[in-house]
């Protein structure tokens, strides 16, 4: 047993994680992109095992030399130093075991349930959250951009309205301001187009539409595409949708006008729909480029865009340990300024003295 | 030329001028070249920090988002830290021996880095929180510079005696300062990594994400934490400490300006992806 604790309280081991840790860290970000370091060391297992041991080893190490000793200025700036990396890791063991992170995907106009799994694109939460929690809906009223506070453009922000009946509350959401809604935090991170699609028959008459949320593809030269398809090419996607019957696959392409909001040119691609088969085995019913509102021809059929509104892609996170984290910094700060001080008012005593 | 190159450039010959007699004056062995050294670097920083002022007034955005723009007020903050030291500390005029070239090599380089004013400050850098950061980063980045050239004066004072090597402190008060300097560079960079944590947690709600700029200050936190570990808990003094807190500096420049320059993240621009 005492062998247990004089290895986990040895300033040896304290010196080789340290220096494990440096090399860890140099390795991942001198050889890998971020997100394979992040997957590869930073996430894993082996590595979390280190900063653990370092943490268990920081408590053992340090307060078996303070334990019973005289508080000094120096020993007690040490003590809230060493302190606070002991409170770091509690918050987030306690923050991972109650969190909750989603992101949620809504055009302008549309309301999400927050209670119901199916809103969230991702949602992943600790072992002991409590899905009680989750109240309301989440309204995105309006995508604003170029939004202006005190005059100082602050990009795009989401105008959402979140809670449940009566209580409500409504605010914007942009890259430096989140909103809290009971705990919950929202943050925003992507945006786009969603096209509202009208399928008239032959004779003109409307037969069928929807918003279509179109993705941004990145191109080569830093520009964006903005089609239907996935997150890493365009693609075409059976149309009309539930609950009525496809009739047709169709590829769109949106290119804003660049002076004015809300405009700009569609570029359609159709092909037949038969259940089962893929689009690249059969032949394109029409292709073309049509302005808002201007009807396209494809077969039998009319395709149309009468709007173009914004999806906004937000983060929800609910963080109940962040608060002990963040502290924690501050009571670790404290605590090297404390000590330094005191260090420093120490050995001017001593050659004064001396 | 426009007024705010011509008076970077201006800072950068002074700089060099500064730097040739400090070296004269290492050669010599001879400290009124240093004196000489000082003077022109205090001259030197006068349109430095012009420079910058009338980037900032001209662009109305702080001068701190390209990699040019860092360096320039990195060193800038570097220089004044640096004259305040020589005006407060006695018998270290010799310092400038190692702080000007370094200071010279940076801000020559951010010379060949300078692009035109930024219009806008990017809506993700709108926060007092990175102002925080900036002053503790350059600050930070200062007092270990000092640190490091207090680490070389000792190693040169253990080696040589004659001429000005003679008038500098004894070796244990060198060793001394260069351990006070890190310990307030090491507060400082920690002031850094939380006010840059707090910054990550306003824009995207978590403090941490092990991208490759937060993972390289805290190495740089750890290398200066194992420095104060090695002298408090396992006694290290002297030359080996002196060494380690030269080698250190290396990793701080990579960190500050060899990093962000190739990676795509918070400092080059961080924007939100459609």
């Amino acid at each position: 047993m005492n062998k247990i604790y004089d290895f986990l309280r040895s300033v040896k081991l304290a010196l080789i994680l340290f220096i494990s840790i440096l090399i860890s860290c140099v390795t991942g970000v001198m050889f890998f992109p971020d997100q394979q370091a992040k997957a590869m060391i930073f996430s894993s297992l082996w590595f979390n095992s280190l900063l653990i041991l370092l943490v268990v080893n920081i408590g053992f190490c340090f307060f078996s030399r303070v334990w019973r000793r005289k508080i000094t200025p120096v020993s007690l700036g040490m003590i809230l130093f060493h302190l606070s990396f002991v409170l770091i890791f509690a918050g987030i063991v306690y923050n991972s075991l109650f969190y909750f992170n989603g992101a949620i995907r809504l055009s302008e106009g549309e309301t999400l349930s927050n209670t119901v799994p199916q809103s969230y694109d991702l949602a992943e939460w600790g072992r002991f959250f409590n899905h009680a929690r989750l109240k309301g809906d989440t309204t995105l009223v309006k995508l604003h951009t170029h939004y202006k506070v005190n005059s100082a453009d602050k990009g795009v922000a989401n105008q959402i309205l979140v809670g449940d009946g009566n209580d409500k509350k409504e605010g914007f959401v942009y890259i430096t301001n989140h909103m809290d809604y009971n705990g919950f935090r929202y943050f925003r991170d992507r945006d786009g187009f969603s096209l509202l699609i009208i399928l008239y028959d032959k004779h003109g008459r409307e037969r069928y539409g929807a918003f279509v949320p179109l993705q941004s593809l990145k191109q080569k030269d830093g520009t964006y595409l903005y089609t239907s398809g996935t997150a890493v090419r365009s693609g075409s996607f059976p149309f009309p949708q539930d609950p009525l019957k496809p009739l047709l696959n169709l590829q769109i392409s949106y290119s804003p006008d660049p002076q004015k909001e809300r405009a700009g040119h569609v570029y359609f691609q159709v092909w037949p729909f038969r259940e089962g088969h893929h689009v690249q085995g059969e032949k394109i019913i029409a292709k073309g480029e049509a302005a808002l509102r201007e009807k396209f021809t494809a077969g039998d059929y009319f395709l149309s865009v009468h709007e173009v509104r914004y999806w906004a892609s937000m983060n929800v996170r609910y963080d109940p340990g962040l608060l002990i984290i963040l502290t924690s910094f501050w009571i670790g700060l404290g605590g090297m300024i404390l000590t330094t001080i005191a260090r420093l008012a120490r050995s001017r005593k001593r050659q004064d003295t001396g | 030329m426009n007024p705010e190159f011509l008076f970077f450039w201006t800072a950068v010959i002074f700089y060099g001028i500064s730097t040739l007699c400090y070296i004269i004056g290492l050669v010599s062995r001879k400290e009124k070249f240093f004196s000489v050294g000082a003077l022109l670097a205090f001259i030197g920083v006068i349109p430095h920090i012009a420079s910058v002022a009338l980037r900032w007034i001209e662009g109305g955005v702080l001068p701190f988002i390209e990699v040019s723009e860092s360096i320039t007020a990195g060193v800038m903050v570097a220089m004044i830290v640096f004259l305040i030291v020589q005006s407060s500390v006695k018998r270290i005029k010799a310092i400038g021996i190692f702080i000007l070239p370094v200071n010279f090599i940076l801000l020559s380089w951010a010379g060949t880095l300078m692009k035109e004013i930024s219009g806008q400050l990017p809506a993700s850098l709108q926060s007092y929180w990175l102002w925080v950061h900036i002053i503790a980063a350059s600050t930070g980045f200062s007092l270990v510079l000092i640190a490091a050239g207090m680490g070389l004066l000792f190693l040169l004072k253990e080696k040589y005696s004659k001429g000005f090597y003679e008038k500098l402190p004894e070796l244990s008060r060198l060793d001394d300062l260069s351990y006070r300097y890190v310990a307030g560079g090491f507060i400082m960079l920690g002031v850094m990594i939380i006010s840059g944590a707090f910054w990550s947690n306003q824009v995207k709600g978590s403090y941490w994400n092990w991208d490759s700029v937060e993972v390289w200050s805290l190495v740089c936190w750890l290398v200066y934490g194992i420095y104060l570990h090695l002298r408090i808990t396992i006694g290290w003094r002297n030359r080996k400490l002196a060494w380690y807190a030269l080698l250190s500096l290396l990793v701080m420049v990579v960190s500050y300006w060899g990093i962000p320059f190739v990676a795509e993240n918070f400092h080059t621009g961080f924007r939100i992806e459609h």
